[in-house]
């Protein structure tokens, strides 16, 4: 790796992208007897180690009418555990000088903890507890129910351009469950009984639809037997098989318009469907996202809000699930600016990307931009631990930990202009009014 | 339900036979984790430059830190000079224009910045020789224009302008200024006056006396090679002259003699900024250096602390308490005890802030408390390891602040180490309740009385008083200013004359107001409508209605679209006070408001009716000399924070046979906004649609 040195100074930079170097994030997985997957990474440089496990569930796993499950279970599985005293889960975690966290996507729910290394076992413990018995009884359920609904309120209901991906899944989705916002729906949230949450429970939340992932300054023997000890009892649930309706492409635009009371600047959002995010071209629409709509140099920002000013702001996301993706980007009109505008020009930047490649100094740039982000997302033992866990259970493939930046550094300014055109099309595209209420579109 | 838990009881029964472990029992942390923080690697240049390596390849990325560790800078009577040298440098070199220069570096995906002692970048490590050289040479180099001064001269200033009447920042500078003495460079501020002293040359010459190698280190952390980062380093900073900074002694302060307040009369103070503070001899190398900071974050730490619990939780005085302990190798720190109490218990804030102090050094402290900030302290420190720029620091203090070598390694093991009469012997040491200095800045007339009265072990603390520049000042007087005859009622009389007579005035019905401006690049206009009971005022940005507030009988609402929004009861009932065609028809019936003395607006005298509230404090001031309003600033405070507004009335214009300002400036966050009026519309026709 030192034999670089002679090739850095005055090469011009194109040449410095095949000089790249490796990453390597070291680990080791296996299975126990219950289904569990583990992963550990070891890492000595600093005295922290990473408990984290990642279900396997998410808010598409749900029937008709109990939308938002969940993720009223990451809330639930907080509340106590047969030997963890409700209410105490956060205490015990910092009195011992740590810090933890939850989350709940359409695909996967991940809980995880930090802490100095000498309280290892501590991590463990308590995510085995979560595993094996948490408590579970309608005075849980009567609590949380009321937090996740007041959560709703706060973040999408009362919230200011709130509504903007539920109505955005319930347009590019006619029959798969990511058409339903994650949170949940009202009616659903209060219909949830005790019996449908202990199903839930027992149908997911078991050692062969999870992966453990422990990662820090760890001693991997002893490690590995503390595991056993904490995780190996846990029994087995039944296999659990997993089936999503399909939907069938979308090859007519679709025109749709939303209301929103909290707001007075109306938007306008062009979306479209993407395929699920471990498939290559994901990986190019990636880059095309960045290059179209990320920060203030990108193409759509410098044009419609800086050069032409007719904007008052331009963003996009960018969101990767399992199955299907959703790309889109969203601009709010300055004064009098009608929102067919704002979508004409939006269309002109996204025609460039199917007809032209991109310069070469734009192609550069943005690959340097990937290299630093993929660098900084293993920056901490955290986000290490996150990726191995997603890379395994959503991707399949571990090793995409170190992988992945070499499908970026593999696709072409033509594989980009291959890709626009076959997803980024004007008849593949939702377009989306979504309008303060009781006020008409200009 | 039930069969379940028997068959989990069951199986559970079945499953502790086997397990080697007890699940019923939380597990006790391990032995404290060794600390593997690598020696970094070293080497000097002839021109001084100390430079640190350490090695890391897990990821191909590499942080470079400059930081020059000269001792403490007497800026004088051009106090600024160092910060407008920082904020000039990194504009690209006298080589690199400065757009050229940000553009390459954003390229790369890299980041450079500086201060007027310091640099940072940092980068993937195959830019690295690049981002060294680009650094090098913007550091080594500095590329200083007259047309970059004075853009920044203008924002140091403009800073300075906007904290003119904030109560943290005049606090803030009357401690510091109290503690050293104004002509130590620790107590020195500056002053519009001092930046205006300070020219491009002045500029040049600070930066040629101290950015200069002798004193300097270069910390490079990452994934680079020892051999090639002496290579690079050497051919990039060898062109740095080879000079050390001027040097000069300063005397040295001393506490005060005893504990005494020290008063800032700040009239425009709905809160009071108390901290209780004495000079501390603290340097990282002593042998209390640990315990100190465990004892001041036993005292003043953070949420579960003793003053947060006591005087937030207990008592209710304010949004927050704690404490702060420094360390300084070159002079004095400070330790320091403070809170932002509401004026009415600011006396018996300042007594439970001496009480906390004394006891912390009177009495042990308990097991728990012990237990729970070592968890913490440990926790902080070892998740703060994983972040390069805290390996750069450690690097770095074991070098400057002589510290042994293994100081970090055996940090967790020293802290954990810490007993109760460790903690109690630091608090004895170092924080004082005999030699301490109460600094207060608040408002007088409403808190000298009682503070005056402060007793603390059985003795009545001596107040002395400053002013906003911790000069000697006479003890305020509030009765004297207020000239004779003059009454609230007497200021308002005048006023409507002034304004074209109380017979005009009382013929007005409705009124709507319209004025316009320019604001952040966008047009702003304002129009309210007024009645005596209802008012409507709405915001416009680029032609589009952004926001509105309506307030009538008993309501008070926001609106944003068709959406409504109450706003608090307080602030309604606050808003009462203002209300009526013209505001000062409810102030003249408002048995609250009153004359507060005289004060300078735009170099001309001007009278005060001051009108207090719950959330909302508003000073009303009219030209002595005219009667006409001319000013009106308002004191907001909410959840703990404070926003001071002003608004200023110029040019007056009669219309309809009322005079109206014809420019009003009005202070928009960190700006002034002028705005002209456009419209004004006497008994314009209004329904009950405009107050919805």
């Amino acid at each position: 790796m030192r034999k670089r040195k002679l090739r850095w100074l005055g090469l011009p930079l194109f040449f410095l992208l095949m000089t790249a170097q490796a990453q390597e994030v070291v680990y080791e997985e296996y299975d126990l007897d219950n289904g569990l997957h583990v992963i550990l990474h070891q890492d000595n440089t600093a005295p922290v180690v990473t408990t984290s496990v990642m279900y396997h569930v998410g808010g598409k796993d749900r029937t008709e009418g109990r939308t938002g499950f969940a993720h009223l279970f990451e809330h639930l599985l907080f509340e106590g555990t047969e030997n963890i005293e409700k209410g105490k889960w956060f205490e015990i975690v910092s009195s011992n000088g740590g810090q933890n966290n939850a989350n709940t996507s359409q695909d996967r729910t991940y809980y995880y903890e930090v802490f100095p290394s000498n309280n290892l076992e501590l991590g463990l413990w308590m995510e085995s507890e979560r595993m094996l018995h948490p408590i579970i009884n309608q005075d849980g359920i009567d609590t949380q129910q009321e937090v996740v609904k007041e959560e709703k309120r706060l973040r999408y209901d009362n919230s200011p351009y709130g509504q903007l991906l539920p109505v955005l899944g319930e347009n590019l989705f006619k029959v798969h469950p990511y058409k339903d916002p994650n949170i949940g729906y009202m009616e659903d949230l209060d219909a949830a009984t005790l019996e449908d949450v202990i199903a839930y429970n027992k149908k997911y939340y078991v050692p062969n639809n999870a992966v453990l992932v422990v990662a820090g300054d760890i001693d991997v023997p002893s490690t590995k037997k503390m595991i056993s000890d904490y995780f190996g009892t846990i029994p087995r649930g039944a296999d659990i098989i997993r089936s999503y309706p399909k939907e069938e492409p979308i090859t007519e635009e679709i025109r749709a318009t939303a209301y929103d009371p909290n707001i007075q600047i109306p938007a306008v959002m062009v979306a479209y469907r993407t395929p699920g995010f471990a498939e290559r071209d994901a990986y190019v629409l990636d880059m095309i996202s960045t290059y179209l709509s990320d920060g203030k140099s990108s193409k759509l920002y410098k044009k419609i809000v800086d050069d032409q000013k007719q904007a008052l702001q331009v963003g996009a996301f960018n969101i990767g699930q399992e199955d299907y993706g959703m790309y889109l980007v969203f601009a709010l009109p300055v004064g009098e600016t009608a929102l067919d505008v704002l979508v004409t020009e939006m269309e002109e930047e996204v025609e460039k990307v199917r007809t032209e490649l991109i310069s070469e100094n734009d192609y550069q740039k943005l690959q340097n931009k990937f290299e630093n982000r993929f660098v900084n997302s293993n920056s901490s033992i955290q986000g290490i631990a996150g990726t191995l866990a997603t890379s395994y259970m959503l991707y399949g493939d571990t090793d995409l930990i170190n992988k992945e930046i070499d499908i970026f550094r593999s696709i072409t300014r033509e594989e980009i202009k291959a890709v626009a055109d076959k997803y980024l099309k004007p008849n593949q595209r939702v377009v989306i009014d979504y309008l303060p209420k009781d006020k008409t579109a200009n | 339900m039930k069969k379940l838990y028997i068959t989990l009881l069951i199986a559970f029964a079945t499953l502790s036979i086997q397990a080697q472990i007890d699940r019923s029992k939380m597990p006790e942390p391990g032995p404290s984790p060794e600390i593997n923080l690598k020696d970094p690697q070293r080497f000097e240049l002839k021109n001084g430059l100390k430079v640190l390596v350490v090695e890391n390849h897990k990821l191909p990325r590499v942080s470079i830190q400059l930081t020059l560790d000269n001792p403490p800078i007497l800026e004088g009577d051009k106090a600024g000079v160092s910060s407008l040298t920082g904020s000039l440098m990194g504009n690209g070199s006298t080589s690199i224009p400065k757009d050229d220069f940000n553009e390459e570096v954003d390229f790369l995906g890299a980041s450079i910045s500086f201060g007027s002692q310091s640099a940072f970048a940092s980068s993937l490590s195959k830019y690295f020789p690049r981002i060294l050289e680009l650094m090098a040479d913007a550091a080594i180099n500095p590329n200083f224009t007259q047309e970059e001064f004075d853009k920044e001269k203008d924002k140091l200033i403009t800073g300075l302008k906007s904290q003119e009447k904030d109560v943290s920042a005049i606090a803030n500078r009357v401690q510091l200024a109290l503690a050293y003495g104004t002509n130590h460079p620790y107590g020195e501020y500056t002053t519009e006056e001092t930046v205006n002293n300070v020219t491009l040359a002045d500029v040049k010459q600070f930066y040629a006396n101290y950015f200069v190698p002798a004193n300097s280190y270069l910390v490079v952390i990452g994934d680079v090679d020892f051999k090639e980062v002496k290579k690079l380093v050497t051919t990039a900073f060898t062109p740095w002259t080879k000079a050390s900074p001027p040097s000069f002694a300063f005397s040295k302060p001393a506490d005060a003699q005893y504990t005494q307040i020290n008063f800032v009369d700040v009239p425009n103070a709905v809160q009071s900024e108390i901290t209780v503070q004495n000079l501390v001899d603290l340097k990282m190398k002593d042998d209390d250096y640990l315990p100190a900071l465990v004892a001041n974050q036993i005292l003043g730490g953070g949420g579960e602390a003793r003053l947060f619990l006591n005087l937030r939780e207990d008592k209710g005085y304010t949004y927050g308490s704690y404490s702060r302990i420094g360390n300084d190798k070159y002079a004095p720190s400070r330790f320091s005890a403070s809170a932002s109490v509401r004026n009415v218990v600011t006396d018996s804030s300042v007594v439970e802030l001496l009480n906390e102090i004394d006891r912390i050094a009177k009495e042990p402290v308990s097991e728990k408390e012990l237990k729970n900030t070592k968890a913490k302290y440990v926790g902080n420190f070892v998740l703060a390891l994983e972040r390069p720029s805290t390996i750069a620091r450690y690097a770095l203090n074991i070098e400057t602040e002589g510290l042994p070598k293994d100081f970090y390694k055996t940090y967790l093991e020293r802290i954990n180490a810490i007993s109760i009469d460790d903690v109690q012997a630091a608090a004895q040491k170092y924080f004082s309740s005999n030699n301490a200095r109460v600094v207060v800045a608040g408002k007088g007339s409403e808190v000298l009385e009682n503070l005056e009265k402060v007793s603390f072990n059985g003795k009545t603390v001596p107040v002395k008083y400053y002013d906003k520049y911790a000069k000697g000042a006479e003890k305020p007087n509030y009765d004297a200013a207020i000239p004779e005859g003059v009454t609230v009622q007497s200021i308002i009389d005048k006023y409507f004359e002034a304004i074209g007579g109380k017979a005009n005035v009382e013929k007005i019905q409705s009124l709507k107001l319209v004025y316009e401006g320019e604001a952040m690049g966008s047009k702003i206009k304002i129009e309210e409508k007024r009645t005596a009971e209802k008012m409507a005022q709405t915001t416009f940005m680029n032609g589009a209605p952004m926001m509105g507030v309506i307030a009538k009988g008993d309501e008070l609402f926001m609106k944003q679209g068709a959406n409504k929004m109450a706003l608090p009861p307080d602030l309604q009932k606050d808003m009462m006070n203002s209300m009526g065609i013209f505001p000062e028809q409810s102030i003249a019936a408002n048995s609250q408001a009153k004359v507060a003395g005289t004060e300078m607006v735009d170099g001309k005298e001007a009278i005060k009716i001051e009108v207090p509230g719950t959330i909302i404090q508003a000073t009303y001031f009219y030209d002595l000399e005219s009667g006409l309003k001319v000013k009106v600033a308002t004191v907001t405070s909410m959840n703990g924070q404070t926003q001071n507004q002003e608004e200023f009335f110029k040019d007056y214009e009669t219309v309809d046979g009322i005079k109206f300002p014809s420019i009003k400036v009005s202070s928009l966050g960190p700006q002034m906004v002028e705005t002209k009026l456009l419209e004004a519309v006497i008994n314009v026709a209004v329904s009950d649609a405009d107050f919805d």
